[in-house]
């Protein structure tokens, strides 16, 4: 059997074209979906019931005894941290915070992890961004920085810029210049019109010198910025002026390098400066596939977009100090949930240090790195797979992920539920 | 009034002690049933504390308060603090003296992030060195730190004195990253060393006394002066951010 238009929950382009073939209840074939999405939906390696960590290895438990040993885990620790949320979808996130602020714990996704300074930059000047659909149809200039979309986002320069047909462009292939910002020469550089090679941690400072260039005043910028000359400086803001509808796209190059969200402020100013003379727009290149929405669930439901320490009873929101990194570092939580993600395998040493030595669960389809570093592990249905939900796509706009086949375990959605459902009682609530 | 606070031993010694309640005016005023919460759980402060307080006190500026033993985890000691004396002979935790508006507080060892932040006035000494975040603001705000004066003996971290808008600082060590980052008003003073100082700078006065690398290339140079008798670059800006700030630097670098 074939479904079309199946959505794709692997990164943040969230595709809405795959075609899946499904025989038995299996996934046999994917089209139109990349590298990435043919490894989700081909994947075979789900656990089939929970495991607990015996002295010797691990042991087959049942779903009861798994939720009730989490809960006992969150309601027994003093400051517990639930962490991930971005690989699944917006129905458990919202459970999701319910938990947290019952346990009085603390919440925070991966965007602590990579576009958490992007979110301390908008909210220190705003953001002017627009949908994907804009950009396809509208934009001319195109400016990729610190990403490279060619190898993390395969299909987003196929569906939405570079490659994809505009409304308001004749020729959209050769009316769009792309302008390729990095400090090496990525797969992206490659195919750019424009590459601008800079130095190491020197986003900031040619940010800066854009900006002033844009205002007139680039008599006070150095010969040299960061290993760009000024005069490809004066050449790219004069491509960016003339633009008719010019896009920003910027990654972890810019959000996770020294400055962090300082670099981000800037370029959002800079797209502030541009606009006086042409249309322009900022978008961050999300990664996981529903990232955005456990920004949008936690505002939405707690006024923070990630981060939120409920210890108090209230939300409190400081990066840097409520982040899951910091806390882990630092050793200030003393049992961890996680969930849609796998911080065993991008945490720092120390961080997984200490995850190792604490209580922790992981609900989790597949056998990750960070089921190395946990108790129990609770498999699930995978979102988009065999559960659906809301999903929202990098720009923000919300997308339903759908099932393709029929789900032999419970979603994340059933499983909080369940642990919510149990705590409460627990409190006598 | 002599309140001595001594931080007993914890099982779980990492996690941090929030104690807002520790200012002189909550002492003043009497201090049956303060509380401080670890994680979740809200303790009374002599779970956490052995409390001593001797004599009296007729005016909230009277009260001297003591911490002795590791309250290098212990947070928000002294926030919205309005007169007294704080005095800590260890570390301590993070946000130490936010929102701060008279008295003083000395420190004898070292201050986690956020010392001082969004302070309006008083004094802190910090005879250490100091996290990131150093007489900063809170994320989001526009403007930080807003009177009074922070001083560190020791060295400063990343975003010292970010969104400054009033009061002085004053860094004798060197200052991390991105100092004075997006400041409006007020006075940083840098004795040692940073790095992109006073970048987005709408405003205010800076001078570094050491060497600032990676200096940020949107400030005009205005030419040589004079300092004390001795030859610095005053430069404006930021002119990327139609800024009228003045900088004072000994020696700087460009990353070209």
């Amino acid at each position: 059997m074939k479904i079309n238009d199946v959505v794709c929950p692997f990164c943040g382009c969230l595709c809405d074209d795959l075609e899946i073939t499904v025989e038995h209840n299996r996934i046999v074939a994917v089209d139109n979906g990349c590298t990435l999405a043919n490894a989700k939906f081909m994947s075979k390696e789900q656990l089939a019931s929970p495991i607990r960590r015996t002295g010797e290895g691990w042991e087959n438990i049942s779903y009861d005894e798994a939720i009730q040993y989490t809960v006992d885990m969150l309601l027994d620790a003093d400051r517990p941290l639930l962490y991930g949320w971005s690989g699944t979808h917006g129905e458990a996130q919202c459970i999701g915070v319910h938990v947290s602020e019952l346990v009085g714990g603390i919440i925070d996704s991966t965007t602590s992890v990579c576009h958490g300074p992007s979110i301390l930059a908008i909210q220190e000047v705003g953001h002017p961004g627009c949908t994907l659909g804009r950009v396809k149809n509208r934009a001319d200039v195109v400016i990729y920085w610190g990403c490279n979309p060619l190898e993390a986002h395969p299909r987003h320069m196929s569906r939405y810029t570079t490659y994809a047909d505009g409304y308001f462009l004749q020729n959209a292939f050769r009316e769009r210049k792309v302008i390729v910002v990095d400090v090496r020469e990525t797969e992206t550089a490659r195919v750019a019109d424009e590459f601008i090679r800079i130095k190491e941690g020197g986003d900031y400072a040619v940010l800066s010198a854009l900006r002033a260039i844009v205002r007139g005043k680039g008599d006070v910028v150095p010969e040299s910025v960061a290993g760009v000359s000024r005069s490809q400086l004066e050449r790219i803001v004069t491509l960016c002026k003339d633009a008719k509808f010019g896009a920003i796209f910027f990654g972890l190059g810019l959000t996770m390098t020294r400055g962090k969200y300082k670099n981000v402020r800037n370029a959002i100013e800079l797209v502030d400066e541009l606009s006086r003379h042409t249309k322009f727009t900022i978008t961050p290149m999300r990664g996981h596939w529903n990232v955005y929405g456990s920004n949008e669930v936690f505002t939405w439901m707690t006024g923070y977009p990630y981060a939120i320490d409920f210890c108090r009873g209230i939300a409190f929101y400081n990066p840097g100090e409520t982040s899951a990194i910091d806390l882990l570092a630092r050793k200030e939580c003393d049992a961890c949930l996680i969930i849609g993600s796998d911080p065993g395998a991008h945490f720092p040493r120390g961080c997984v240090e200490h995850l190792a030595e604490i209580p922790t669960v992981v609900i989790d389809p597949v056998p990750t790195m960070t089921t190395a570093l946990a108790d129990v592990q609770i498999p699930v249905a995978v979102s988009g797979i065999d559960a659906d939900g809301t999903a929202y796509r990098m720009d923000g706009v919300p997308i339903r992920v759908r099932k393709v086949i029929e789900p032999t375990l419970p979603n994340d959605r059933e499983v909080l539920k369940s642990i919510h459902a149990k705590m409460k009682e627990a409190k006598g609530q | 009034m002599k309140v001595t606070l001594e931080v007993k031993p914890r099982q779980k010694p990492y996690l941090p002690i929030e104690a807002e309640g520790i200012v002189p005016r909550t002492f003043f005023e009497g201090t049956d049933s303060l509380t401080v919460f670890r994680g979740n759980k809200e303790l009374p402060l002599e779970e956490i504390f052995n409390v001593a307080i001797e004599g009296e006190a007729e005016s909230v500026d009277e009260v001297e308060i003591i911490i002795l033993g590791d309250s290098s985890r212990i947070k928000r000691v002294g926030e919205y603090m309005d007169g007294g004396r704080i005095h800590i002979t260890g570390d301590i935790g993070m946000h130490c003296g936010n929102f701060m508006s008279a008295g003083e507080i000395v420190i004898d060892g070292n201050a986690d992030a956020w010392l001082g932040r969004e302070m309006r006035g008083g004094r802190i000494r910090c005879h250490g060195s100091a996290g990131d975040y150093c007489a900063a603001g809170y994320r989001g705000e526009k403007r930080g730190m807003r009177g009074g004066t922070v001083e560190v003996f020791g060295d400063a971290g990343d975003f010292t004195a970010e969104t400054l808008a009033g009061g002085s600082v004053i860094i004798h060590g060197n200052a991390g990253d991105l100092s004075g980052v997006d400041m409006k008003e007020g006075e940083l003073t840098i004795m040692g060393d940073t790095s992109r100082a006073c970048a987005n700078m709408s405003g205010g006065m800076a001078y570094v006394h050491g060497t600032v690398n990676d200096m940020i290339p949107t400030f005009r140079k205005i030419g040589q002066e004079k300092v004390n008798g001795e030859p610095y670059t005053r430069f404006s800006g930021d002119i990327a951010n139609r800024g009228k700030g003045t900088l004072f630097i000994r020696n700087y670098k460009y990353l070209d």
